[in-house]
């Protein structure tokens, strides 16, 4: 018997080469050589000290007097309660009281203790996650269909077609992709922003963000579609019909699409293409919606909004007030605002994590 | 058998370093080319030495995959007058340990789904399939070494040191390791 022959006939998966490749490649071309690193360092170091500063400047008390003055403003005719969404269509929302479906008709229901979830392209499963455990949920019953233990998992995000779809997810730094029946999970990118990705519409092309570009891999074949130089990517979202993807920076959002276009604000924090294709930008007290004749501010408020998601029937968009405890919908010609949302869901106010079409 | 297994050439190595730190030092320069190579020259290797300790195509992968992310990670601070494959074989080989002592804790549900079968079973055939068989009956540790020496060539005097054992220890979990193997192929 020689042990050492035999061994070495074991064969080697060609296709696990090209995809490692792809890994070690973008990992190589992400890297920062030593000196720039160094520099950044101390850039970085200098800044802390500043902030440092600052915050000792800021004292607790007056920390509190400004949350209270927070709390304070809100939506006065709001609703005590939320009896209905104003819009056909299920709500996915997750807080520190875990993660709720809420339905057209105001009911609810608690899919578990999960951190955060994301609806799959046809609004028939959730994917939730939660510390190490990525989970595919039945949002009507809460039933985990199948569980995967990653490390730190987060921002995980379900593409594809009805019958084959995909679902990608950060690992601490590593972009990672899993089929929609838990099969296949592999490694897509060894580090990238802590950005959720973007699948395009339809197709297995999923758009990711690293420090300076934002990737598109087709994730079967583990070829880079195309390579966007735009650094310190926020957000990413793409347009219903996958011809747009809208990438958020400190600078304002770029459009790419057949041309690329620019929106110069700052301060945006999140975008959402709505079922028609508009595109709304959460600013950090405002939101707006960006059209033919430019940005038109269709809500403004003195405290901080988080969170933005259209109506499936595009009329509303729903945000939250957090330091009111409000969600607030915004339509053509009203405004209408929800409180109490934590003492019902529990925890703080959830973050809204999407709004579907279906019962 | 014996004879047959103390017929394990060595003698390219300097010739393989030197090309090695060439390259490892075009790739701190920055060339993708370099790497490439460096990456097609090990990756077979590594990635075999994977597959046998850990048995599960997708973790080989992975592991695989990480070791070679560890070294574009330390490209810049790695030392070119120390060999580039001992040390890539080093953190394949621990991680492959790990990952085969922290199986039985992992909470995977659908763990029957997700692994693969190991890629030396479903192509392989013959002989090598048994072995790979016979391989999966012996610890990972044991494992380990036996991919070490006969796979990746390292006398039991380098295995000490790549695996920081005592190498009284490593000579004993070859010879058990053989003597279980030649069982099972018997």
């Amino acid at each position: 018997m020689n042990v050492q022959r035999l061994l070495e006939r074991v064969p080697v998966d060609r296709e696990a080469e090209e995809r490692a490749w792809a890994v070690v490649r973008e990992a190589y071309r992400e890297r920062e050589p030593v000196r720039t690193r160094v520099r950044r360092r101390l850039v970085l170091a200098a800044a802390a000290l500043v902030v440092a500063c600052v915050a000792a400047a800021l004292s607790p008390p007056g920390h509190a007097v400004v949350n209270a003055v927070r709390r304070s403003i809100g939506i006065s005719h709001a609703a005590p309660a939320l009896f209905r969404l104003p819009a056909p269509g299920r709500l996915l929302v997750s807080g520190g009281g875990g993660t709720w479906v809420v339905s057209a008709d105001g009911s609810k229901r608690r899919l578990g203790d999960w951190t955060s979830a994301a609806w799959s392209p046809h609004g028939l499963y959730v994917v939730a996650w939660s510390g190490d455990v990525l989970a595919a949920v039945d949002p009507s019953r809460g039933d985990v269909h199948w569980s995967l233990a990653r490390p730190h998992v987060s921002f995980a995000r379900w593409g594809g077609t009805r019958v084959d779809t995909r679902i990608a997810y950060l690992s601490g730094r590593s972009l990672r992709v899993v089929a929609g029946d838990g099969t296949g999970d592999r490694r897509v990118a060894a580090v990238v922003s802590a950005v959720a990705p973007a699948w395009q519409p339809e197709r297995h092309v999923l758009a990711y963000a690293t420090a300076r570009r934002v990737v598109l891999v087709d994730v079967d074949t583990r070829t880079v579609v195309r390579t966007l130089h735009v650094s310190g990517a926020r957000f990413l979202a793409w347009s219903p019909d996958g011809r747009r993807l809208a990438v958020v920076t400190g600078r304002g959002v770029d459009v790419f699409g057949a041309r690329r276009s620019h929106i110069a604000r700052r301060g945006v924090r999140a975008v959402a293409f709505g079922p028609g294709g508009e595109l709304a930008l959460l600013g950090a007290r405002s939101v707006l919606v960006a059209g033919s004749e430019g940005l038109a501010t269709v809500l403004r408020l003195p405290a901080a909004l988080a969170g933005l998601a259209w109506s499936p029937d595009s009329r509303w968009l729903v945000t939250s007030l957090p330091g009111a405890d409000q969600w607030v919908f915004a339509g053509r010609h009203r405004v209408l605002a929800v409180s109490h949302i934590a003492r019902e869901l529990g925890g703080a106010t959830p973050a809204l994590d999407g709004w579907e079409p279906g019962a | 058998m014996t004879a047959a297994l103390s017929g394990i050439a060595v003698a390219a190595r300097p010739q393989v370093e030197r090309r090695e730190r060439a390259l490892v030092r075009d790739a701190q320069r920055g060339s993708v080319q370099a790497l490439e190579q460096l990456f097609r020259l090990h990756w077979p290797r590594a990635y075999r030495a994977a597959l046998l300790v850990v048995g599960d195509a997708a973790a080989a992968e992975d592991i695989a995959q990480e070791s070679f992310l560890a070294a574009v990670r330390a490209l810049d601070r790695f030392d070119r007058r120390r060999p580039f494959g001992p040390w890539l074989h080093r953190i394949v080989v621990n991680r492959a340990i790990d990952w085969s002592r922290a199986r039985a804790l992992r909470r995977e549900v659908a763990a029957e789904a997700v692994a693969e079968p190991a890629a030396a079973g479903r192509e392989g055939g013959g002989r090598a399939e048994e072995l790979a068989a016979a391989l999966a009956s012996l610890g990972a540790e044991q494992r380990a070494v036996v991919v070490l020496r006969y796979l990746l060539e390292y006398t039991p005097g380098e295995i000490a040191e790549l695996l920081d054992l005592p190498r009284g220890t490593v000579n004993s979990r070859l010879r058990r390791g053989l003597d279980r193997l030649e069982e099972a192929l018997r």
